[in-house]
């Protein structure tokens, strides 16, 4: 039974990684990082619940808490990247091209 | 055996503090009001005046010693010290520096007095002086020390001395050129000399450093080592002396003021390396082979340089290249351990060089610096005085009996001839009438004949007293020095010869009076031969000739300045400047360069990766996870 | 004297400095505090030289533990050896002062960090505490050249920096290899000095331990072929940096030699010392070719004073006693005269706007006390008798010709060497007819005479009347042989001959 829970975790923290590294749009990269976020959170509950033991409930909600946080910076990020390019296709940032 | 006296450290003293004096009174009043030249000229004549008494007291005080005892001595102070290397700032008068010690002040003087009439209207009157006594300090410092240490100093001294003054009229490039010739000439010798002193205190020196220590323990050095010394030493004798390979700097060295070339030529500086032989006679006597070469380089220098002098057209060049060739006879001297016949001639030299110089300086003083001796004539009935003491000085030079330089030169000779060294008296035979050539050619030329510049001739005038009374008593030495040393066929009984001789490690040979006879007149005939070709060709007046083939060779000195200067002088230019812009960027250089290259090399490469795009970044991070949990995993099981 | 007398010469200008950086203080305030403050610290300093007994020992010893877990204490002294480079710095350095008036304030800060910690290098007696001032000593210069100095600054900061770091690193590894040395070998931490001496170290390491030190000490110097970095900072950096680069911290590598390495290291100095002293009588025939080619006169110095430590090392390497003592002494001299040399370039840069040498001439007639100044420190530095310069270059090749003869008849041309290219710099620069900048070339000032006046006399004095220095260097320059009977039995056949004139010194 457990299996299915850390399988369908895999799923979504690949689906997470897919979208960093595939997609362009500042939003979707974003939303990407929340799935795989989600994803270690799923993982955490499911072995917390294997092992009777209340850590990995405490981790997870730590997580969304700083979860939560980030967004609400990542946000204020994302609005201001706008106003400066115009645009929220992550291609338009490369500064730290060599 | 030696007594210690006081006074001997202020007869260099004098001179040198003499020098501080007037160059710090140069230095702080030349930018404003100059002071008169006459507080100078007093000045500088102090030291040497002074130096001179001196000198006649140690004179006195040796005459009042047994022979073998005549060494006095006086340790100033400890100089340096370390581990077996003990040198004191000692000072030592015996019969040897005695002898040297008198005419060395008394000439020394004399050119001073002159000088003040030379130099005057001069704007560096008061340098010259300054200069003129730290030259004579040195020359004292370099006769009196004790020890080859003490005596470098003087010997550099008068080498500084000789690139000050010779480079004395700085604003002209030639000069100042001529200047660093001298210097860097005699600091080639310098370098032998080093190392000589090297060797002879790692061979004997740790029981003393000084003369008398050194000649109680020479023969404790082993005989490659005691020819190491002796070549090195006279490698720095060729140096100071102007000798094969060396002499170069001597006849650029008339670059300075005529008075300089006296105190150079006649009383110190080229001596010096004589001095020096004879000063270690005690290590050559023991080292025959180190003589004979000595007294080879000796006669062949005063060959090459009678062939220049017979062609020179300056009056300085002239008399700088008669220099030369009477340094050679006296190495002739003793190289073939005829010490005191060395010295001697040193001596007579003395008188009848400065003479020459110092009236040579009258006449071009009288021709407002023409120095070009095809533009003179006709001069006796002009500069009577001059005329005659310099024919008493060309006299002694050209050997004429019995003139001082007869005698001199005729023990050299003679010396040579009863040791058996026929090839160096055949030699100097030859070069004593070649001597006598171009002296007279030069005297004929400037004093007789038609003058050839009628506008130089007209306002030639005779030389003030200050610098005609100089000349006068230089003329006096020159014809009675012989006297001194006069040998016993002529009814003489050395007296020179006899004073030196507990100083010098010399044996006199046993000659024979067919040998003495046969060597005398030798030398007359040769002196008559030279003077009377000199009579025929230009007694009467000649035109300026113009030279062809060998002498046109001889003019040009053989091109030996020339072939220095390539093989010398423009390589190790182009060593300086080919390490400076090649060697050292590319080779030198190379491997720091190298590193930073390879840092660039690799930089340049790892850039590739850096595309710039966050999401790309993010992918070599879940490559880096993935491999990384690979490796992980496969070494879990 | 007192008793804690060395850490005040240290802590007193490093203290002042840090301060000066740390508060808005204005350039004049910053020069009169520089000024003040190395004179207090000449005052002591000549305290310490009055009060020195000269018994080859070290003296006005601290001690104080510090990391005791480790052995490192904060220990300091001197003997006649450190004892003369750290007059060398506490007498040259307040001439800067004087003579360089309208600088930054960061230039007169550095100068002060930079002079205690070059105190602080030559009093150590703890091999960590004297890498710790050995890197503080360099940062001022870092600074100072790469702030102040001229249009090529920042490449020839990078050189510098990164090959004295390069240096530096691979003497700490050598320390740190000293340091477990001395724990396998006795059981207790230490890093102090006159311990590591008694260390028996062989093998590949400890030859490898040795060049760590080596070629630190040998950038410092420099020695050839680890000179490169030395043409383009001393011409590049201020006067004041190239001065005390020049003057004192050079000597500070030479001194590195002979107090960290020959002791410690004795066999591989054996073993090496020929390699060494080839690479030092090499360096200074190179340098001294390479000086002539040069057109500007601050480098042409720069290729002297590296000419000239190429000699001074090989005094060090020729491993007898006048040899050493000629190194030791030829320090100072060095030191007086090139520094002198530096400063009085300095001076020629500020007032004709140009370092080329065909752009100058004739200034002696314009300025007879600078070129009588200059005459005298160039004579000493061309090593002519009754300079200071003399004695010590006559003992180096004395020393060396007993070492080797080759290298003792080369190291005697630089007699030839020097006097070739100064005195052609002399003749261009002084010489010949004045030339258009140094037409309204300005003598030196009262203020400028006076202050150079004590040097120039010292120049003169220890060339003439050596003795009462040489009297407090020679009984440590002598202890330097005392102990080597063990090691001699040690050495390989092949070196017993060089070793042998050590013991034959004692």
């Amino acid at each position: 039974m457990m299996h299915c829970y850390l399988y369908l975790s895999i799923i979504l923290f690949c689906l997470g990684i897919v979208g960093v590294v595939a997609r362009r749009n500042v939003f979707t990269v974003f939303m990407s990082i929340e799935l795989m976020l989600n994803a270690a959170n799923l993982a955490f509950v499911t072995f917390a619940r294997v092992h009777e033991s209340m850590d990995g409930h405490v981790l997870a909600m730590m997580v969304m808490a700083v979860a939560a946080a980030e967004a609400a910076l990542a946000l204020a990020v994302v609005i201001l990247l706008h106003k400066h390019k115009g645009k929220l296709d992550t291609n338009v940032f490369s500064l730290l091209k060599g | 055996m030696e007594q210690s006296v006081n006074y001997l450290g202020l007869i260099p003293l004098f001179p040198l503090m003499g020098a501080v004096l007037i160059g710090l009174l140069h230095v702080f009043t030349c930018k404003r009001t100059a002071l008169p030249e006459k507080v100078y000229g007093i000045l500088a004549c102090i030291g040497p005046v002074l130096s001179f008494v001196l000198a006649l007291k140690v004179f006195v005080a040796l005459k009042a010693l047994a022979p073998e005892a005549r060494f006095l001595t006086h340790k100033a102070f400890t100089w340096f010290s370390v581990g077996d290397l003990h040198i004191n700032m000692g000072f030592l008068a015996d019969p040897l520096s005695c002898l040297m010690l008198l005419f060395v002040t008394f000439i020394g003087s004399l050119i001073h007095i002159y000088s003040i009439g030379y130099m005057g209207g001069d704007k560096n009157y008061g340098k010259f002086f300054a200069y003129m006594n730290l030259f004579l300090g040195s020359m004292l410092v370099l006769v009196l020390g004790d020890g080859p240490v003490v005596m470098f100093v003087g010997w550099e001294g008068v080498g500084l001395c000789s690139y000050l003054l010779i480079s004395f009229y700085s604003e002209d490039r030639s000069n100042v050129l001529a200047g660093n010739k001298a210097f860097i000439v005699n600091r080639v010798g310098d370098l032998g000399f080093v190392l000589g002193m090297s060797f002879l205190f790692w061979g004997i020196g740790a029981n003393g450093f000084d003369y008398l220590s050194l000649k109680a323990n020479v023969q404790h050095l082993e005989p490659a080592i005691a020819l190491t010394v002796c070549l090195l030493l006279f490698v720095g004798a060729t140096g100071k002396s102007a000798q094969i390979p060396l002499y170069v700097w001597l006849p650029d060295a008339m670059a300075g003021p005529t008075p300089v070339s006296a105190l150079i030529h006649a009383a110190t500086m080229v001596t010096a390396g004589v001095y020096m032989v004879a000063r270690f006679s005690f290590l050559y006597a023991g080292v025959e082979l180190a003589g004979t070469i000595v007294a080879w380089v000796g006669i062949l220098t005063a060959l090459l340089a009678a062939i220049f002098g017979m062609f020179q057209d300056d009056i300085k060049k002239v008399l700088a290249y008669s220099t030369v060739s009477q340094l050679g006879y006296m190495f002739a001297g003793v190289g073939v351990a005829a010490y005191s016949a060395g010295i001697f001639h040193v001596f007579t030299h003395a008188f009848f060089k400065a003479l020459l110089f110092l009236g040579a300086g009258a006449v071009i003083y009288a021709l407002h610096h023409e120095q070009n001796i095809w533009k003179m004539g006709g001069l006796k009935n002009k500069m009577p005085k001059t005329y005659i003491t310099m024919v008493i000085g060309a006299l002694a030079l050209a050997g004429c009996p019995p003139f001082s330089g007869f005698f001199s030169k005729d023990e050299i000779l003679y010396s040579a001839l009863a040791t058996g060294h026929f090839g160096i008296w055949a030699v100097g035979v030859l070069v004593a009438g070649m001597t006598a050539y171009y002296t007279f050619r030069m005297i004929f030329v400037v004093f007789h004949g038609e003058p050839r510049d009628q506008h130089a001739y007209e306002h030639a005038s005779e030389a003030p007293n200050v610098m005609t009374v100089p000349l006068i008593i230089l003329a006096v030495g020159a014809l009675f020095a012989g006297f001194l040393n006069l040998p016993g066929i002529f009814g003489g009984d050395q007296i020179v010869s006899h004073w030196l001789a507990p100083s010098l490690s010399e044996q006199h040979p046993h000659g024979n009076l067919f040998v003495e006879i046969l060597a005398i007149g030798a030398s007359v005939v040769a002196f008559a031969i030279g003077i009377k070709i000199a009579y025929g060709k230009f007694g009467q007046g000649a035109p300026e000739p113009s030279f062809s083939g060998f002498a046109d060779f001889a003019y040009h000195k053989f091109y030996v300045d020339e072939l220095y200067d390539r093989i010398i002088v423009q390589p190790y230019k182009a060593i300086g400047s080919s390490i400076w812009k090649v060697i050292e960027p590319n080779v030198t250089d190379a491997p720091i360069k190298g590193v930073s290259r390879l840092y660039m090399v690799l930089g340049t490469a790892f850039k590739v990766f850096q595309v710039g795009y966050v999401r790309i970044y993010a992918l070599y991070m879940v490559l880096g996870l993935s491999i990384m949990s690979l490796l992980l995993s496969q070494s879990l099981n | 004297m007192f008793e804690h007398v060395l850490s005040v010469i240290i802590f007193l200008p490093i203290i002042a400095g840090l301060l000066l950086l740390a508060t808005p203080a204005s350039k004049v305030i910053a020069r009169f505090t520089g000024l003040a403050i190395s004179l207090a610290t000449l005052i002591l300093s000549l305290d310490l030289y009055m009060g020195f007994k000269g018994t080859g020992l070290l003296e006005c010893v601290e001690n104080i533990p510090w990391i005791e877990s480790l052995g490192i204490s904060y220990g300091l002294g001197v003997d006649g050896i450190s004892l003369f480079i750290l007059m060398a710095g506490s007498v040259l350095l307040p001439l800067v002062y004087f003579v360089f008036g309208t600088k930054e304030k960061g230039y007169y800060a550095n100068l002060l960090i930079v002079q205690g910690a070059m105190a602080g290098a030559v009093c150590a007696t703890d091999m960590v505490l004297f890498y710790i001032f050995w890197e503080v000593m360099l940062l001022p210069v870092f600074f100072m050249l790469g702030l102040y100095g001229g249009p090529r600054r920042l490449p020839a900061t990078l050189k510098i920096t990164l090959y004295t770091i390069a240096g530096s690193l691979l003497m700490l590894a050598a320390i740190v290899y000293l340091g477990v040395s001395y724990h396998a070998q006795f059981n207790e931490w230490s890093f102090a000095m006159d311990k590591m001496a008694q260390l028996n170290l062989t093998g590949q390491v400890a030859a490898v331990a040795f060049f760590g030190f080596m070629i630190a000490f040998a950038i410092k110097i420099p020695l050839f072929p680890f000179h490169t970095w030395l043409p383009d900072a001393y011409t590049e950096a201020p006067t004041a940096a190239t001065f005390v680069l020049s003057a004192v911290m050079a000597k500070i590598g030479v001194y590195g030699v002979i107090r960290f390495v020959v002791p410690v290291f004795d066999l591989e100095f054996a073993r090496f010392a020929i390699l060494l002293a080839y690479a030092g009588v090499i360096g200074m025939m190179y340098c001294g070719l390479a000086a002539i080619a040069q057109k500007d006169f601050k480098r042409m110095l720069a290729f002297s004073s590296a000419s000239h430590m190429g000699v001074i090392a090989l005094g060090v390497f020729c491993m007898n006693l006048q040899a050493l003592t000629g190194s030791i002494y030829q320090i100072v001299a060095h030191a007086t005269s090139t520094g002198v040399l530096f400063l009085f370039a300095g001076i020629l840069e500020e007032r004709t706007n140009t370092r080329t040498i065909d752009d100058l001439g004739g200034i002696a007639a314009k300025a007879p006390v600078f070129a009588l100044y200059f005459a005298i420190a160039m004579l000493a530095s061309v090593g002519l008798p009754g300079t200071s310069g003399f004695i010590g270059e006559f003992m180096i090749v004395l020393g060396a010709i007993k070492f080797n003869t080759v290298i003792g008849v080369l190291a005697g041309t630089t007699l030839i060497i020097g006097v070739c290219y100064m005195l052609w710099m002399f003749q261009r620069v002084f010489f010949e007819k004045t030339s258009s900048r140094a037409e309204n070339f300005k003598e030196l000032t009262l203020v400028e005479g006076l202050v150079f006046l004590p040097v120039i006399l010292l120049i003169i004095v220890m060339g003439i009347y050596p003795h009462p220095f040489l009297s407090k260097i020679t009984p440590s320059t002598a202890l330097q042989f005392a102990q080597p009977a063990s090691v001699v039995a040690q050495i390989p056949a092949s070196n017993v001959q060089n070793l042998g004139l050590t013991i034959e010194q004692k």
